[in-house]
């Protein structure tokens, strides 16, 4: 096609043929017809139209005290990130903390006081009419019984609650679902003291998790992922090193998945192999082990790795083969949490772990006491069992609710708590809120004053960001200063408790986000108890129940979590890290067991425990051990907000009621199963479990990567043959010459990124900060079904598995790879999709006609369409009801329907640094540069950049010898260079 | 308690900032602003108050900055708060019956906490991006003129220009600026 007619120019002119109509009609571009500027009576002085506004405070999604930043424009909070002065999370954010948003901005919050008319209708009542009552209840329910209930506070509003409950004699009870019992009753048991101490994992050399999800809900799960990705991402150069990571869990979590080696164990039995691996380092002398560890000689002689080996389900070299690895590190860290912690022996795991680091030299290297955890000041769940008790025994006249929804997580909660008269503190009519006698809508901690003592020697302040959304909520601080009598506001009472370090004012420390110091680090030595535990033969526990004879594990989902991230979009439709599955609970089955029943993906199966049964549909995936499920927590909401009500089933159900014998929940039971004849999709983002053939995550060895110079290449791309080149360079020089305009002319820029993927961990904080900062519309399960999801950055994740070979799960960030030859563009008929001259694929929304050859032709699939319009008010599929739709960012254009999307390297960001180096008359450097989804990574895996700026960061490392394209068969020629992951261990 | 810390004009530099346009009136030869006897035949919305930038801009020549001044640092211009009106009008009465009327509607405003709303004239589509401040850094701070039209003779603002897309590029071909898309659309 020389000079003729080609399909471009011919699909040209019959657009314009066929729209020549619609221009004279005018299509809906232009001024809008009346709208309204409205100035302010006075404008703030931190205030100038069109810049962010940024406000220090502090996270509350969990208990971990994350420092945060929160981006507000024009008065409206549109971006959480994280606070770079906070040693908890270095200025990084899960994904759960950057969806607070959605919880300010919620369209079912609470808007006025509510109280129970004659039908038993909660119907809206005025504050002092609210507060009257509360009062009279107070007053009334004195020597009756007057309890509060918060979940955990390490905070001057737990002081507060605590001093206004000493005046009223009532008391206070904290109640987390997920507590950690077992790690203190296991702490004492190892050491005499039940606190809980930091962990350096930043600092270790060698980390054994036992059960630990401690990248996803476990403690302080942001910043011990950062310093995981410092200890075990691959550092080259002269002594280049990595932390090896081993994860012994019968399920594989995102621990798993990372791990070097997974070890699934038999559930119950993590405690018998930390105690054999104790065994070999200690009679093999290997460890720097304290003077008085001898004492626990006869407890490990009974462990050895040959008398565990048949308990645990590993065999005994490789138990062995680990503890002089381990010990031979001289930095290992052991870890013993989550499901390991949850057992009906959690506890003596966890100090069977502390025995190994005992013996290993750890303590007081990477296990850190003095820089104490505040989880150790949780309630147990052996205080809300008694709690229930007495609720349900009528010793309790008055209960008041913060925080904390047992309505949801224990099922007699309802039932025993009715014989009280219950006041709720709530954004939500949860199931707690919803079953309250007085309902008093609290403002959002992003609203309101406050502070949180995470760790020892930190005080973490919380400042609202902006006015509140309801604008008749009041701060349950506030609410309760003025009932305790306290002088002045809730603020006040904060500011009171404030010892202000030296050389710092308050200002100063709210500016900045709170006094961040370090504890002096204390020796810890072997309690009393230490050699008393595990005093059995070796075997595995019994689990909690007596029905059937499957074990279930129930364990907190990452972004759900216990049920409080169920009403937040973005985390619904965060693909689950390992399970991929969003908006839905599941069940994880191994495909033998689910040979043996006859299931398959999506059937849904009837599982009976002794406390309760749940419909749940299956997932098969070999990250389970086999005859062992694995079901998430957090759906199965049976009031709340519109997103978490009426979804699926609820896994706590399933669960005992009591408290087990270091008081805590036992999340491990017997189940019986039943399959059904029932059947649905799953809404996934899984295409296939398998990467087919293609090299999509490159795996390296240590030894490999360590042999590796600088101007090699691992992985070489094949040579492309001469007529593909000159078709892609001639191509690409014409696009160039088009759009060589002004200041590109001289200033050739490509704005690429890379990613190493030994730093990725997969925990997907990156996909919700895309949707946060891009106006990414949620779509609902439904939609997710039919995959038309809109996820510009998802994580994919493959089973590689081979015969004969352990599972190994991998994962990578996928996004628009902004390719120098880039198949989408050539195939759009209108140039919706081009090449921009600073090498990005430009995509003009207001160009596309929604032809969806670009999606079609692309082969990293990362095209999202907008099969509806997600904006559109009151619309089926509104993403954004109001007053969600606040949270929108100002510089990001709301797509319509018809149209394509996909990442943009985020743009706007590019383009307002552009603009503040222009204003200040200099030129970009790196770094001025940072997309939403490198700015929240938790373990720096992504750096943004000018590849063709020979010192930038992105140039450097696309030169690394780890480096690779995906498909770079395809000549496509990416701007995202990938690092491959290196794996510790004989082979990848 | 921010963490950026903006400097803004303060109350006190008003009155310094007429005496500079006092002062620069006194040389160059003064625009007088024409009295408007029939408002109807004006171009543009009608707006809740009579504000005329023929006079603060023309007459008295009071720089377009001292009102707008998010322009030069910000992608938006800013709507002058109520308070910079209350600055000068304050103390500044109005000379005549009909220009009194009109800035007792701003005292009113002021007093009652009810900021005016102003019709938008100068509007662009959601997947437009205009920063003003490299506009008026490229143009300079008498930039303005060249899409708002002469302000300061203009008792009544309308839209001069057309702001489509063509009527952009115009300007950047001639000049040489870049025509990427995505540095307006994204």
């Amino acid at each position: 096609m020389v000079d003729g007619m080609n399909r471009r120019r011919f699909l040209k002119v019959l657009g314009v043929t066929g729209g020549g109509a619609a221009v004279v009609a005018g299509c809906g571009i232009g001024p809008e017809p009346t709208e309204k500027l409205i100035p302010y009576l006075v404008q703030s002085e931190d205030e100038v139209p069109g810049v962010p506004t940024w406000y220090a405070s502090t996270c509350r999604e969990c208990p971990a005290g994350c420092g945060i930043l929160v981006k507000t424009r024009e008065g409206r909070a549109i971006k959480i990130e994280g606070n770079p002065a906070s040693p908890i999370n270095a200025g990084r954010l899960c994904a759960r903390g950057q969806a607070s948003l959605q919880g300010l901005y919620h369209p079912d919050r609470i808007t006025d006081p509510m109280a129970r008319d004659a039908q038993g209708h909660l119907v809206k009542i005025t504050w002092d009419d609210a507060l009257g009552r509360l009062s009279a209840k107070v007053k009334d329910a004195r020597g009756k019984g007057i309890v509060f209930l918060t979940g955990l506070e390490a905070s001057s509003f737990g002081d507060l609650v605590d001093e206004w409950m000493k005046q009223v004699g009532g008391r206070h009870v904290t109640y987390e679902a997920f507590a950690f019992e077992a790690l203190r009753e296991g702490n004492r048991l190892a050491f005499g003291s039940a606190a809980v101490p930091s962990y350096d994992f930043a600092a270790a050399r060698y980390i054994l998790s036992f059960g630990a999800d401690f990248m996803e809900t476990w403690l302080s799960p942001v910043g011990f992922q950062g310093g995981f990705s410092k200890a075990h991402g691959f550092q080259a150069g002269r002594d280049a090193a990595m932390a090896k990571f081993v994860a012994v869990s019968p399920r594989m979590s995102l621990e798993g998945m990372n791990a070097d080696e997974w070890i699934a164990a038999i559930p119950g039995t993590e405690g018998l192999l930390a105690l054999a691996m104790a065994q070999v380092i200690l009679s093999g002398h290997l460890g720097a082990a304290p003077g008085d560890a001898g004492r626990l000689t006869e407890l490990l002689s009974r462990h050895t790795p040959a008398a565990v080996a048949d308990a645990t389900g590993v065999d005994a070299k490789t138990i062995e083969r680990l503890a002089k690895e381990f010990a031979a590190s001289k930095g290992g860290l052991a870890v013993a949490g989550g499901m390991a912690a949850q057992y009906p022996n959690g506890a003596e795991i966890v100090a069977a772990v502390n025995i190994l680091n005992y013996v290993a030299g750890s303590v007081g290297k990477t296990v850190k006491f003095g820089g104490d955890l505040a989880a150790g000041g949780a309630g147990s769940f052996r205080d809300l069992t008694a709690l229930l008790a007495d609720l349900a025994g009528g010793k309790v006249a008055l209960l008041v609710t913060h925080g904390a929804n047992p309505g949801y997580s224990v099922a007699g909660f309802a039932a025993a708590a009715a014989k009280a008269y219950r006041v709720a503190f709530a954004t939500v009519l949860d199931e707690t809120a919803g079953a309250a006698d007085l309902v008093l809508p609290d403002l959002h901690p992003l609203e309101q004053w406050g502070d949180s003592r995470p760790r020892a020697g930190v005080v973490a302040l919380q400042q609202p960001a902006m006015q509140p959304v309801q604008s008749n909520a009041r701060g349950a601080g506030d609410v309760i200063a003025v009932l305790a009598g306290k002088p002045g506001t809730f603020k006040d009472y904060v500011q009171g408790k404030w010892k202000a370090p030296k050389g710092q004012t308050w200002a100063d420390a709210v500016q900045h986000g709170g006094a961040f110091g370090d504890a002096p680090v204390t020796t810890a030595h072997l309690g009393p108890d230490a050699a008393k535990i595990f005093p059995g033969k070796p075997a595995a526990p019994a689990l909690a129940g007596d029905k059937g004879d499957v074990s279930l594990i129930v364990f907190p989902h990452y972004a759900l979590y216990d049920g409080r991230g169920a009403d937040k979009p973005w985390l619904q439709e965060l693909p689950h890290p390992v399970s991929k599955i969003m908006w839905q609970s599941w069940v994880e089955v191994h495909p033998d067991t689910a040979k043996t029943w006859n299931v398959d993906n999506g059937d849904f199966l009837l599982l009976t425990t002794s406390f309760g049964s749940a419909r749940v549909a299956a997932w098969v995936t070999p990250s389970v051990r086999p005859g062992v499920l694995a079901m998430p927590t957090g759906q199965g909401h049976v009031a709340g907000g519109r997103y978490a009500k009426d979804r699926d089933v609820n896994a706590f159900d399933l669960l005992p009621g009591a408290a087990n014998g270091y008081g805590g929940r036992t999340f491990t039971v017997r189940a019986s199963v039943d399959t059904t004849r029932d059947h649905r999709y799953l809404a996934t983002l899984e295409g296939d479990p398998r990467e087919g053939g293609e090299s999509i995550v490159e795996l390296l060895t240590l030894a490999r990567a360590t042999g590796l110079h600088a101007g090699e290449h691992a992985f070489a791309e094949e040579p492309l043959p001469e007529y593909a080149d000159s078709a892609a360079a001639g191509w690409a020089a014409a696009q160039h010459d088009k759009a060589s305009l002004g200041n590109y002319a001289t200033q050739p820029t490509r704005w690429a990124m890379a990613i190493d993927l030994s730093k990725c961990t997969g925990c997907s904080a990156c996909v919700t900060a895309c949707y946060a900062e891009n106006n990414i519309a949620t779509v609902g399960e439904e939609l997710v079904q039919r995959r038309r999801f809109l996820p510009w950055m998802r994580i994919e994740r493959y089973f590689n598995q081979e015969e004969g070979r352990p599972v190994r799960a991998v994962t990578t960030p996928m996004l628009c790879q902004q390719c120098g030859n880039a198949p989408c563009e050539p195939v759009c008929p209108v140039f919706a999709a081009y090449h921009t001259p600073d090498g990005l694929n430009g995509q003009v929304y207001n160009r596309c006609v929604g032809t969806r050859y670009c999606a079609n032709n692309c082969p990293y699939k990362v095209r999202f369409f907008n099969w509806f319009n997600y904006a559109e008010r009151g619309g089926e599929h509104e993403a954004w009801p109001t007053p969600l739709d606040w949270q929108l960012n100002p510089d990001v254009t709301v797509r319509e329907k018809g149209v394509m999307e996909k990442c943009t390297f985020c743009v706007q960001r590019i383009r307002s640094a552009e603009h503040q180096a222009r204003i200040e008359d200099r030129s970009l450097k790196d770094g001025d540069i940072v997309p939403a989804c490198a700015q929240g990574c938790p373990s720096e895996a992504i750096v943004f950049g000018d590849l063709n700026d020979p010192h930038s960061r992105v140039h450097a490392l696309s030169e690394d010898p780890r480096g690779y394209h995906v498909l770079a068969g395809l000549n496509t020629k990416p701007g995202i260079t990938y690092l491959a992951r290196v794996v510790a261990g004989a082979e990848v | 308690m921010t963490m950026h810390a903006g400097s803004r004009a303060a109350l006190a530099l008003v009155l310094l900032g007429c005496a500079a346009a006092a002062a620069r009136a006194q040389t160059a030869p003064r625009y007088q602003a024409p009295v408007v006897k029939d408002t109807a035949r004006l171009a543009g919305p009608r707006q809740p108050i009579f504000f005329r930038h023929d006079i603060h801009a023309g007459q008295d020549q009071i720089p377009c900055m001292y009102c707008h001044y998010t322009a030069t640092v910000s992608t938006e211009p800013g709507v002058p708060s109520l308070q910079t009106c209350m600055g000068c009008h304050l103390l500044v009465g109005g000379s005549t019956p009909s220009h009194q009327a009109e800035i007792a509607k701003v005292r009113k405003a002021w007093s009652d906490r009810q900021p005016p709303q102003w019709i938008r004239v100068h509007a662009l589509p959601g997947f437009v991006h205009f920063p003003h401040m490299r506009h008026i850094k490229a143009l300079g701070d008498n930039g303005c003129v060249l899409c708002h039209g002469d302000i300061a003779k203009t008792p009544q603002v309308a839209q001069v220009s057309t702001l489509r897309m063509g009527w952009c590029i115009r300007c950047h071909v001639e000049r040489k600026i870049t025509r990427d898309c995505t540095v307006c659309h994204y």
